[in-house]
């Protein structure tokens, strides 16, 4: 804990942060409702947004003044690919995993997939979708809830591995994360790679069952981050240095499963999620259903805030998640454009300056390797990780 | 089919909730020379809509979740012959601002001349701020009524309580008024919660 009344002078003392309705949102409103931003003498107004459009518009153009941002759009935002162009940066991720794959139990029928309980083994069940979709000449329909978003890429690289052509075997659209659950009842989709707590809601309908965990599909995967503008940041970086040791302060109380227990109480109320608490807290405490019918699976690392150095921007993530959208956007930029579009958008070094504040250690290097280590290890003395393997794409 | 868009009547889609706002909007775009091809609200199948009917200009309500799809349809669907852009006029900083102030969003075929679809905008975004600001007009006469009816309320218990005639009621209420720094509203509001849970007790 640091001691607020020795930090710089807060520029400004009311914002607004925009965020969406998402279980991963919860480290913003327990910070409000924790009164840990009051702690840092910010008065934070929380605003719900309906579109990721809106909140990268109302970011770019001032009407807020943080928000919560799917990791790719900060540098898809310099970019000014889909929308408006803005410059945007991060200091702070707000939390590592978050997603999961559905797939309508109507697909697991006719296709005659075999739902090997409790946990399917995500390559187990991709390979034998590829196989069905080949044999009946059929296609499937899946949707995300943003184009330029972690779901997108794991959905992809899931497809990928298992062989699926993605141009002709499968049809990838958007929907609002609203719409998922009755669209996959409805049959306009056959499945879904979205946030929880969507894939709960599917499977407690009894709609839909999960085929993949995220964290199965990328141990460890980066998802959201604090975003704001290049501008906003240098005429406030004392009030930006205190919104981020709020947020990393409700990150870190998130480590406890009571913490967890509580935010899934106040995040149930009508206005934040608007849900019952049943469906938020399966993926907040880590006992996760992914058949309706099946027993909770243990998946401690469902959402990590805190642990593994949760909220640091490694700048290897951003790199893995530009070339990946690159692919999305059908261009390829060169080696001097990614690394200026890292350099801008990835800010480790403000994520450092607020662990110091914290008395917490961080990484001194902004790139670590992905893919080598199923379990977690020692990054640097003192800096323990997390598993980092993801799924083989041929 | 760009080149062609170019050259005839823009033709363009509304994607509002607000059904009567909706039809301003439409009823002035037709006015201006410009056809509306069809008017939804959220969630009806936009992508579906879209490929149906081939809109130039898809106008949307920034409360739409809807736009996220929009945005999407250059990207994720790359066969699709339909992709639309953001209107975002790089040279004009103000229009985004002025958009979101609005609550709209535009967004039109690749390829069509910006500047033609600008008095689109322009015609929509009126017709938005306009509803906007009757809807505030709206709120502020439904509040100053219930502010008088509060107060009425407050000076009657008052009157009753202390058997004191309206004019000695209402100067108690702003006496309470100027000594707590409270607007008269507040005071009444204070007023009404006190002496009506008094009457229940009694």
């Amino acid at each position: 804990m640091s001691d607020p009344q020795r930090l710089p002078k807060a520029e400004i003392t009311e914002l607004e942060l925009g965020y969406m309705r998402l279980t991963d949102a919860a480290p913003l409103i327990l910070a409000k409702e924790a009164g840990l931003f009051a702690r840092y003498g910010l008065d934070v107004t929380l605003r719900r947004e309906v579109s990721w459009a809106n909140l990268r518009d109302k970011l770019v153009v001032g009407e807020l003044d943080a928000a919560q941002l799917l990791a790719p759009l900060p540098m898809m935002t310099n970019l000014g690919a889909g929308g408006i162009r803005g410059s945007l940066l991060t200091g702070l991720a707000l939390g590592l995993n978050g997603n999961a794959i559905t797939l309508s139990n109507r697909v697991w029928e006719t296709l005659g997939l075999s739902y090997p309980g409790a946990a399917p083994e995500p390559l187990q069940v991709v390979q034998q979708l590829h196989t069905q979709l080949e044999q009946t000449g059929q296609t499937i329909t899946l949707a995300t809830v943003h184009a330029f978003s972690m779901h997108t890429i794991l959905l992809r690289r899931w497809l990928q591995a298992g062989g699926i052509d993605l141009d002709h075997d499968v049809r990838l659209l958007v929907l609002p994360p609203e719409q998922m659950c009755d669209s996959l009842a409805r049959g306009v989709i056959d499945g879904f790679c979205v946030g929880e707590p969507w894939n709960t809601v599917a499977v407690e309908q009894g709609i839909g069952t999960v085929a993949a965990s995220g964290y199965h599909l990328w141990n460890n995967a980066p998802e959201k981050v604090l975003g704001v503008t290049q501008q906003w940041h240098q005429s406030r970086p004392a009030t930006h240095l205190r919104l981020r040791l709020a947020i990393m302060e409700a990150c870190k109380q998130l480590t406890e499963l009571d913490a967890r227990e509580n935010i899934a109480e106040l995040m149930s109320q009508k206005c934040y999620l608007n849900l019952p608490v049943r469906l938020i807290l399966p993926s907040l405490t880590g006992q996760f259903r992914f058949s309706k019918n099946d027993h909770a699976v243990s998946i401690p690392q469902f959402h990590v805030f805190w642990k593994y150095q949760a909220g640091f921007p490694w700048r290897s993530h951003a790199r893995w998640i530009l070339e990946q959208s690159e692919q999305l956007l059908g261009k390829t930029l060169s080696n001097e454009e990614r690394h200026a579009l890292v350099q801008q958008s990835w800010r480790p070094d403000l994520y450092r300056e607020a662990a110091r504040w914290l008395g917490e250690e961080s990484p001194s290097r902004d790139i670590k390797a992905e893919n080598e280590h199923g379990q977690e290890w020692e990054f640097e003395p003192g800096i323990v990780l997390g598993a980092d393997q993801y799924i083989a794409v041929p | 089919m760009t080149a062609e868009a170019n050259n005839r009547a823009i033709r363009v889609m509304l994607v509002d909730d607000h059904a009567e706002r909706a039809q301003l909007v439409e009823e002035h775009l037709i006015a201006a020379g410009f056809e509306v091809l069809s008017t939804i609200s959220s969630a009806t199948g936009l992508v579906f809509q879209i490929e149906q009917h081939e809109p130039d200009v898809v106008i949307i309500d920034l409360q739409s979740p809807d736009r996220d799809v929009l945005e999407s349809l250059a990207i994720v669907n790359r066969h699709s012959p339909t992709a639309m852009v953001m209107f975002a006029h790089e040279d004009d900083p103000d229009y985004i601002r002025e958009a979101v102030a609005a609550g709209i969003s535009t967004y039109l075929t690749e390829g069509l001349n910006p500047a033609r679809v600008r008095p689109v905008i322009e015609v929509a975004m009126a017709q938005f701020r306009s509803f906007q600001m009757l809807r505030k007009e709206l709120v502020s006469t439904r509040s100053e009524m219930e502010d008088r009816t509060l107060i009425e309320k407050a000076k009657g218990l008052l009157m009753a309580q202390k058997r004191i005639n309206e004019n000695e009621a209402h100067k108690i209420l702003t006496k309470l008024a100027m000594d707590n720094n409270q607007r008269l509203r507040n005071v009444a509001q204070t007023v009404v919660a006190t002496l009506s849970t008094f009457d229940i007790r009694k």
